[in-house]
């Protein structure tokens, strides 16, 4: 099993596990030959949110190689707050003492231990080389368990809709949270999404117009069946979860939000320009079934 | 009680039309705010009890909060900080057939709301905050004023120029970076069992927000009427130099006690500057506080530029609880003036002038809002 990348693109990649550090702690990371996927699927999560998501290795690494036996896969669970500790420190940020040149990211064993060696090799202000490493605690995951890890089942999602910037969003909610635990969501096929709480002391409803409906890439549309643009379908979720979700707002630029009407939420965070497509982080946020909303 | 009869009157206070938001109801004009900062502002500075009241008169809104049976605070927010604002008497007949002993009650609606509730709904997109108020004036406080630095400065005020550094700190604390998004609001009360409901937006093009508070009959409050004649001690002192003297004291603090006493040769006031050096054994008002670890205590000067009203009939000393006097600070904190008074019984009234952020001359009169506290003394015999 071999494994090493140099990571070209660190503040991405930080970003990427600062959006998912709050779910839960240890996430799985699977690398294949194209892909990088992470994954947060823990039941004990609360509310039930789970991410699925991939992002194309060549948006994130340079000089990738990589060998296994499982078909060139390496999986692992690895703490997700010691992983963005390592990529924090890789990342030339201002409070940094150093510029960082080159982080080599590698599969190594040190005492019978799996670990992830991130090698940052960096310049001073004064111009001296100095190295940093820090070796993160892997588990590696074998083949069987791999192949029970699942993305929920999710019925056809009954709508699409484009979220405004997820830091406005972010703002309202975090408000909502103060006074709701549960939140509707409803948007229809006609740009209108709206974020409800309903509870004994107050009835709030922020309302945003002219969001797009992105198209479904199956283009195999009945237009017979098309439904009422203007009918709303809605999802209630925990507010605690959905806040979690919108921890990524820190990563993303285009976020596409599905309702799987009393099902789930889905919600696709694009990493980078949709059209080059350099990665999505997927949230699975399911329904709680209440009838009051 | 008369007020559970008025059953539709409508207050509403809205968006500006430019922002074209349909009217949540036909019936009433509407008026509108089209900054939030300084009506939530003023809701802050009462927002120590979760539930209040908010009477609706002609002339604007009242927000009432009480504590303990012992500490009331009043918000008086009148109606052209609005840039609309209408009230519909339910029933104006009643008024008049009324007999005598009503007369001074002004024609009113009252409805309790959780205030935390309104507050967190104003707020909603993040633009009502008390940031820019907040940070002007923490970090004034924080250190100590040297004289003729700030205060010389601001002891203009006093000489009538009151109107331009009103116009001037409104500016700062509600107006900073003209780029800077504003929540705007209209708010409808519909009458006796309809929610308080709100509407909401930051801009034409955003996302509008619509509340619906429940609203709950009133509760009657504490009744605690100053009477002038029985007043003891009035001073009135610009905002800071309270402030400065109340941030100070730690929390763990229990009692605060307000002591004045008659400025020695009260007529010739001419020589009250010579006197402050040798009145040291009797301040003429003089803050203590006493706590478990220790006391505190805080004399000011006789000056004019300090205190620019005192009045003080007899040697007074009265003491509070000190959880019930921090009540204060926040609506203490965005004010500029403050008015103390006590009465012969140790009855704390404390008034604080809130600023309005519209320049004077825009809209005629403009007249400040203000917060009042009051406060029951602790009975010194227990």
């Amino acid at each position: 099993m071999r494994f090493r990348a140099s990571i070209a693109n660190v503040s991405t990649f930080f970003k990427i596990i600062q959006s998912i550090e709050k779910l839960q702690k240890k996430c799985i990371i699977k690398f294949t030959e194209t892909n990088m996927h992470v994954i947060c699927n823990h039941d004990a999560n609360e509310g039930g949110i789970q991410v699925w998501s991939q992002i194309k290795v060549e948006s994130l690494f340079t000089g990738y190689r990589i060998q296994s036996n499982a078909n060139n896969e390496i999986t692992m669970a690895i703490t997700s707050e010691a992983l963005l500790a390592a990529l924090k420190s890789a990342s030339s940020s201002g409070a940094s003492t150093y510029d960082t040149e080159e982080v080599i990211m590698k599969l190594a064993k040190k005492n019978a231990q799996a670990v992830l060696t991130f090698e940052i090799n960096g310049l001073t202000r004064v111009g001296r080389r100095v190295r940093v490493s820090h070796d993160v605690k892997i588990e590696v995951l074998r083949p069987n368990d791999v192949a029970r890890l699942n993305e929920p089942m999710c019925p056809e999602p009954d709508l699409h809709i484009l979220l405004p910037p997820l830091q406005k969003l972010r703002t309202v909610v975090e408000r909502l949270k103060l006074m709701s635990d549960i939140l509707a969501v409803r948007a229809n096929n006609n740009g209108c999404l709206r974020l409800s709480i309903n509870t004994e002391s107050v009835k709030v409803d922020t309302e945003w117009k002219d969001c797009a409906n992105p198209k479904t890439q199956n283009g195999s549309e009945n237009p017979e069946d098309a439904p009422d643009p203007n009918l709303l379908f809605t999802v209630v979720v925990h507010i605690r979860s959905f806040l979690k979700f919108l921890n990524s707002h820190v990563v993303s630029t285009t976020t596409i939000a599905c309702i799987c009407q009393h099902h789930c939420m889905i919600l696709y965070v694009y990493i980078g320009d949709v059209a080059d497509a350099g990665g999505v982080l997927t949230f699975y946020i399911p329904a709680i079934i209440n009838d009051e909303m | 009680m008369r007020r559970h009869q008025l059953l539709q009157s409508q207050l509403s206070c809205g968006l500006q039309e430019a922002y074209n938001v349909p009217r949540i109801s036909g019936r009433a004009s509407t008026s509108s705010v089209h900054d939030v900062r300084y009506f939530a502002t003023l809701l802050r500075g009462v927002n120590f009890v979760n539930r209040a009241t908010i009477t609706v008169t002609e002339r604007g809104l009242t927000i009432t909060v009480e504590e303990a049976r012992t500490l009331l605070g009043t918000a008086f927010i009148f109606c052209d900080i609005f840039d609309e604002y209408a009230y519909h008497s339910p029933n104006p007949p009643v008024a008049t057939s009324q007999g005598s002993e009503d007369a001074d009650i002004v024609d009113n609606v009252a409805f309790e709301v959780p205030l935390n509730t309104l507050i967190e709904c104003l707020n909603i997109f993040g633009t009502a905050g008390p940031a820019s108020t907040t940070v002007s004036s923490s970090s004034k406080y924080k250190k100590w004023r040297k004289a003729g630095e700030d205060s010389d400065h601001d002891g203009d005020d006093e000489h009538g120029d009151r109107g331009r550094s009103v116009a001037g700190r409104g500016i700062d604390s509600y107006f900073t970076g003209g780029s800077e998004k504003r929540t705007s609001m209209r708010m409808t009360y519909a009458g006796e069992g309809h929610p308080l409901t709100l509407l909401l937006a930051e801009d034409a093009t955003g996302p509008t927000t619509t509340c619906e508070i429940t609203t709950f009959d009133p509760e009657p409050h504490l009744e605690l009427d100053f009477d002038n004649s029985r007043m003891v001690l009035k001073i009135i002192l610009k905002s800071s130099w309270l402030r400065d003297a109340l941030s100070e004291l730690d929390p763990s603090f229990d009692k605060l006690t307000f002591i004045g006493n008659p400025p020695q040769e009260p007529g010739a006031s001419a020589s009250r500057q010579k006197q402050k050096f040798r009145e040291g054994s009797k301040p003429m008002l003089r803050i203590q506080a006493a706590g478990t670890f220790g006391s505190t205590e805080m004399d000011y000067p006789n000056d004019r530029d300090v205190l620019e009203t005192f009045e003080c009939t007899r040697s007074v000393r009265f003491s509070y609880r000190f959880a019930h006097i921090s009540r204060t600070l926040r609506a203490l904190q965005n004010s500029t003036k403050t008015s103390l008074r006590i009465d012969e019984e140790g009855l704390l009234s404390l008034q604080f002038l809130m600023p309005s952020p519209k320049p004077k001359g825009a809209s005629g009169q403009s007249s400040d809002a203000f917060i009042d506290f009051r406060c029951l003394a602790l009975d010194e015999e227990l």
